[in-house]
C-alpha cells in the first residue's frame, strides 16, 4: 500500500469519525451520549493528524494527538462532572432540561410524546417469561416505564 | 458731567432690575421705581444738556479765534472695553488716525463708551421726558392689570435701551440697543400674549423688523471693512496708534477723508434700509399700525415718539455718510444722478402720501393714529433727504415736537379707550365732550399742533420742513453737489455708473478743488430741483391730508350725539388724575415747544447745530440765513385750514356728505380702507411662498431627514427581533448553527481560497 492510499484511507476513516460524532452530536439529547460524540469527532481529528503527520513524515502530528488525548482528559472530566451537577439538579440527563438560556419570548422546547411511550396503546407480546426478571423499583413511577431515562 | 451722562441710561436699568426681582412683591407698588428712577434719569440729561450747552458756547467762542480746532463739541465717557482684537483689519487702503498718521491694521475695537453732543442731548432729554410722562400715565391706565409688574420692567428696560442707543459711541453698540428697543417693543406688543392678534402683531413687528436690520447689518459689515473702525468718535488712548472714528473729528474737519463713490452710496442706502424697517417707512411699514395691539401707553412711548424715531436719529448722525456719498447715483435718472438722499426724500415723501391716505378712512382711532405717525416720520425723512443744515435741523425738530404731540394723541385716545372699556372703533361712540372734558381738551391741543396751525408745536416744525424743501427745489446746488463735483472734475476719467472703482478715492490723496463748481457743464440741477419742487407741492399736500383725517378723528370721537359702547358700562367717566396730568403737562408742551425752541428763539437749531455730525464744514456750508418764508408758512396754514374746515363740515353735525363721498369714490375708498392692500400683497408675495417653503421644510426634516435617521435607528432593532428567534435555548440547534457556519467557511475557502 503505497503512501498516498493509506493517506486517503485514514483520512476517510477520520472523517468518518468526526462526521459520525457530529451526527451524534447534533441529533441526540442525552448529555453522557453527547460528551461521547464529542470525544469520537476529537478522534476522528487525532486519525487525521495522525495520517498527515505520517504522510509528511513529521512527528508533529503524533505529538498534537498525544496533547489532544490530554486536553481530552481533562475535558472528559470537567465535562462528566458538569453532568453529575446537572443530573442532581433535575434527575434528567435530557440537554432539553436546560433551555432556560433562550429569549424570554419563545416558547420552551416540548417533547413530542411518541405514541411508542404511551403505555395504553402499546400492545406487548404475550410470552412466557424467559431467564430472571430484571430487578425494577416499583417505587419509581415514570412515565413510560424505565425506558422514559435513555 | 461723565457719571450724569452714564447716570442716565444706568438708572432706568437699575430700576427695571429691582421691578423685575421684587415685583411679584410690589404689585400695585410696581410703577414707583419705574417713575422714580426714569424722572432722575431726565433731571440727569437735563444736566448733561446744560453742560453741552455751556461748552458749546465756549467752544464757539474758541471756534471764533481758531475755526480750525474743533468741529462742533462732544464729550466722551468711557465705561467699559467690551471687545479687543489686536489687527483684526487689515488693508492695502492706508487708513487715517487721529494723530495724522496713516496705518494699514487696525484693531476690532469696541468699547462701550458713551458720548455726548448736542444730539444726543436733546434726543435724551425728550426720551426721557416723555417715559417719565407716561409711566405716570401708564401707572393710571395699567392699573388692575395682572401682569402690572412686568409692563413696568418692560418700559424701564425700553429707556434704559433707548437712551443708550442714542449715546453710544459705537456702530456695533448702536446695533445692540437698535436690537434691543426692538426687543422691548416685541415685549410690549405682545404684552397681553394671550390675545393672538396681539401676540401675531408683535411678531410681524419683529419680521419686519428683522429684513430692516438685515440692511443695518449689511452697512455695519461695509463701515468696518472701508473704514476699519466702528467708533463714531476718535478714540482718546494716548500713544496708541488708533484709526480715526468714522465721525470723529478727524475726518469732520477733513471731509475727504471720508469714503467716497459707490461704496459711500451703499452704506447710505442699506443704512436707510434699517432706518425703513425701524421707523417704519415704505415699504416696512406694515408693522406699526398692527403694533397697536400694544397697550395704549406702550403705543405713544415705543411706537409714536422714541422708537420709531430711532431711524430719524440714526441718518442724522450719519449725516457725514450720506454727505459723503454726494452725488455719486444710486442710479441715473437720465444724465442727473439720482442720490442716496434723494433716496431717503423720496422714500419719506411717498410713505407721508401713502399713510397719510390710508389715515383718512380709518375707523380704529389709535390706527389713525398710527398711521399718522407713519406719515409724520415720512415727513422727518424727507426734510433730511435734503441734505442741508436746514433741512436736517427741521427734520430732527419736527422729530423733538411730534414726540410731544403725538404722544399727547395717543395718551388722549388711550384715556377714551379707558373709559370705553377698551372699545377704540370710532363708530361706537361720540360726543364724549361732556364726559371726558380734558381728554377732549388736550386732544383738541394735540390735533391742532398736528394739523400744524401756528402757534402750536407742529406749526413751527412742519413750516421749516417746507421751507428746506422749498429752499432746495430752487437754490443754488448745495454742498453735496459741489462736493461731488469737486471729485468729478478730478478725477473725470473715472467716474463711471458703477462707483466701485472710487473706494477711498480721496483718502489717497486730496485732489485739487475746481472753486467754480458751476462751471462744469456736465452738472445739471434740474432734475434734482424739479424732484425737490415735487416733494414740496406733495408735503404741502399731506399737510393738507394730516389736518383733515386728524380732525375727522377727532370730530368722530368728541363731537355728534354722546354715544357710548355698551362695553363701556357704568364706565364712561373721565380718567384719574395719574392719567390727565401727564395730558395736561403735554399739551401745554404741544403749544409752547414749538414757539419757545422753534424760529422765534432759534435756541434748537443754534444747539443742533453744534452737533459735530451737523458741524462740519460740508453741511454748514449749506446753512442758510434762518428766514421766516411768508408764502410758505402762508400756503401751509391755508391747505391746514382747508383740511379742518373740509373735516368740519363733513363731520360735525349729522351729515350725509361723507358717506356719499365714500360711495362716489368707489375704488378709491376701498383702497385706502384696505390700507392699499399692501398687507394682502406681502402676504402673496412674500409671507404665502415663506410658508410653502416652511412645510416644504417641516416635511423635508420631518419625513426624509427623520426618515433616515430613524431608519437607520430601525435597523439594528430589525435585526435583533429576527435574530432573537435563534436564542431558542437548544444545544443542538447552536450546534447545527455553528456546524452550517462551519460549512460555509470551509465551502468559502475551497472556492474563493488560496
Amino acid at each position: 500500500m503505497n503512501e498516498l492510499a493509506l493517506l486517503h484511507n485514514s483520512l476517510l476513516i477520520g472523517a468518518l469519525l468526526f462526521g459520525l460524532g457530529m451526527a451524534g452530536f447534533l441529533a441526540r439529547r442525552n448529555m453522557i451520549i453527547m460528551f461521547l460524540c464529542a470525544e469520537m469527532m476529537l478522534q476522528g481529528i487525532a486519525v487525521s493528524l495522525i495520517a498527515w503527520g505520517r504522510y509528511h513524515n513529521d512527528w508533529g502530528g503524533q505529538m498534537l494527538v498525544i496533547m489532544i488525548l490530554t486536553v481530552a482528559a481533562c475535558e472528559a472530566g470537567l465535562a462528566l462532572a458538569l453532568i453529575v451537577m446537572l443530573y442532581q439538579r433535575t434527575g434528567r440527563l435530557d440537554i432539553a432540561a436546560w433551555s432556560e438560556i433562550r429569549e424570554e419570548s419563545l416558547p420552551a422546547y416540548q417533547d413530542v410524546e411518541l405514541d411508542e411511550f404511551t403505555a395504553e396503546t402499546q400492545v406487548w407480546p404475550k410470552l412466557t417469561t424467559a431467564g430472571v426478571l430484571p430487578d425494577v423499583d416499583p417505587s419509581v413511577d415514570e412515565p413510560g416505564g424505565h425506558r422514559g431515562q435513555l | 458731567m461723565n457719571a450724569l451722562l452714564i447716570a442716565v441710561p444706568a438708572l432706568p436699568l437699575a430700576g427695571a432690575l429691582f421691578v423685575a426681582l421684587t415685583g411679584w412683591k410690589l404689585r400695585g407698588l410696581s410703577h414707583w421705581p419705574i417713575v422714580l428712577t426714569i424722572a432722575a434719569s431726565f433731571l440727569c440729561s437735563l444736566g448733561v444738556l446744560n453742560h453741552v450747552r455751556e461748552e458749546v458756547a465756549k467752544n464757539q467762542a474758541l471756534a471764533d479765534s481758531d475755526p480750525a480746532k474743533t468741529v462742533g463739541f462732544e464729550m466722551v465717557a468711557p465705561i467699559w472695553t467690551w471687545l479687543d482684537i489686536p489687527d483684526a483689519y487689515q488693508s492695502n487702503q492706508p487708513l487715517n488716525t487721529p494723530g495724522g498718521k496713516t496705518v494699514t491694521t487696525a484693531p476690532l475695537h469696541i468699547d462701550v463708551v458713551l458720548r455726548a453732543d448736542a444730539l444726543t442731548a436733546i434726543m435724551l432729554c425728550m426720551v426721557t421726558f416723555i417715559s417719565t410722562l407716561v409711566a405716570i400715565y401708564a401707572a393710571g391706565y395699567m392699573h388692575g392689570d395682572r401682569s402690572y409688574w412686568r409692563f413696568f420692567v418692560y418700559i424701564g428696560l425700553f429707556v434704559f435701551s433707548m437712551t443708550m442707543l442714542v449715546s453710544v459711541s459705537n456702530f456695533v453698540l448702536l446695533f445692540c440697543f437698535w436690537e434691543a428697543v426692538g426687543a422691548c417693543s416685541y415685549l410690549l406688543i405682545g404684552f397681553w400674549y394671550q390675545k393672538p392678534e396681539a401676540a401675531a402683531a408683535g411678531k410681524k413687528a419683529l419680521l419686519v423688523n428683522r429684513v430692516g436690520d438685515f440692511g443695518l447689518a449689511l452697512a455695519l459689515f461695509l463701515i468696518w471693512t472701508n473704514y476699519g473702525t466702528l467708533d463714531y468718535h476718535d478714540p482718546v488712548e494716548g500713544g496708541q496708534s488708533v484709526v480715526a472714528g468714522v465721525l470723529g473729528q478727524t475726518r469732520l474737519a477733513n471731509p475727504d477723508l471720508f469714503v467716497h463713490g459707490g461704496v459711500a452710496v451703499a452704506i447710505c442706502a442699506l443704512l436707510f434700509v434699517g432706518c425703513c424697517g425701524k421707523s417704519a417707512q415704505f415699504p416696512l411699514h406694515v408693522w406699526l399700525p398692527d403694533a397697536m395691539e400694544g397697550p395704549t401707553p406702550v403705543s405713544a412711548l415705543i411706537h409714536a415718539a422714541t422708537m420709531v424715531t430711532a431711524g430719524v436719529y440714526l441718518v442724522t448722525r450719519c449725516t457725514p455718510l450720506f454727505m459723503a456719498a454726494g452725488a455719486e447715483p444710486l442710479f441715473m435718472v437720465g444724465d442727473s444722478p439720482f442720490t442716496a438722499q434723494m433716496l431717503v426724500a423720496v422714500i419719506g415723501g411717498f410713505t407721508a402720501l401713502l399713510a397719510g391716505l390710508i389715515a383718512l378712512t380709518q375707523t380704529d382711532l389709535k390706527r389713525v393714529l398710527a398711521y399718522s405717525t407713519v406719515s409724520q416720520l415720512g415727513y422727518m425723512f424727507l426734510a433730511l433727504g435734503t441734505g442741508s443744515s436746514l433741512g436736517i435741523v427741521a427734520g430732527m425738530f419736527h422729530l423733538f415736537t411730534h414726540a410731544f404731540f403725538k404722544a399727547l394723541l395717543f395718551l388722549g385716545s388711550g384715556s377714551v379707550m379707558h373709559a370705553m372699556g377698551h372699545v377704540i372703533d370710532m363708530r361706537q361712540f361720540s360726543g364724549l365732550r361732556k364726559i371726558m372734558p380734558i381728554t377732549h381738551a388736550t386732544f383738541l391741543i394735540g390735533c391742532l399742533a398736528l394739523a400744524g396751525l401756528f402757534p402750536f408745536a407742529g406749526f413751527w416744525s412742519k413750516d421749516e420742513i417746507l421751507a428746506s424743501l422749498h429752499e432746495r427745489s430752487h437754490a443754488h446746488p448745495v454742498a453735496t453737489e459741489q462736493a461731488a463735483l469737486q471729485i468729478d472734475s478730478s478725477k473725470q476719467a473715472s467716474i463711471d455708473r458703477d462707483g466701485y472703482q472710487h473706494v477711498a478715492l480721496l483718502s489717497e490723496e486730496t485732489p485739487h478743488k475746481h472753486p467754480h463748481a458751476a462751471h462744469n457743464p456736465a452738472f445739471d440741477t434740474t432734475f434734482s430741483h424739479g424732484l425737490y419742487g415735487f416733494l414740496y407741492y406733495l408735503a404741502v399736500g399731506c399737510a393738507g391730508l394730516t389736518a383733515f383725517y386728524t380732525f375727522r378723528a377727532f370730530y368722530m370721537t368728541f363731537y355728534g350725539e354722546l354715544k357710548v359702547p355698551a362695553a363701556a358700562g357704568d364706565h364712561a367717566h373721565e380718567s384719574p388724575a395719574s392719567m390727565t396730568t401727564p395730558l395736561v403737562v403735554l399739551a401745554v408742551c404741544a403749544v409752547f415747544v414749538g414757539m419757545v425752541f422753534g424760529f422765534p428763539t432759534h435756541a434748537f437749531s443754534d444747539l443742533l447745530t453744534q452737533t459735530p455730525s451737523l458741524a462740519y464744514k460740508t453741511i454748514a456750508d449749506t446753512a442758510v440765513e434762518p428766514e421766516f418764508h411768508v408764502d410758505v408758512a402762508f400756503w401751509g396754514t391755508v391747505v391746514a385750514l382747508i383740511g379742518i374746515a373740509l373735516a368740519s363740515y363733513l363731520y360735525l353735525g349729522d351729515r350725509k356728505e361723507a358717506a356719499a363721498i365714500a360711495k362716489a369714490s368707489g375704488p378709491l375708498y376701498d383702497l385706502s380702507l384696505g390700507k392699499f392692500f399692501i398687507d394682502q400683497l406681502y402676504l402673496v408675495v412674500f409671507v404665502f411662498p415663506l410658508l410653502v417653503l416652511a412645510y416644504l421644510c417641516y416635511a423635508v426634516d420631518r419625513f426624509l431627514i427623520d426618515g433616515a435617521v430613524n431608519t437607520v435607528g430601525a435597523i439594528p432593532v430589525a435585526a435583533g427581533k429576527t435574530m432573537r428567534l435563534l436564542q431558542n435555548g437548544m444545544v443542538q440547534f447552536y450546534a447545527l448553527a455553528m456546524v452550517l457556519g462551519l460549512i460555509v467557511l470551509v465551502w468559502g475557502i475551497a472556492i474563493y481560497g488560496s
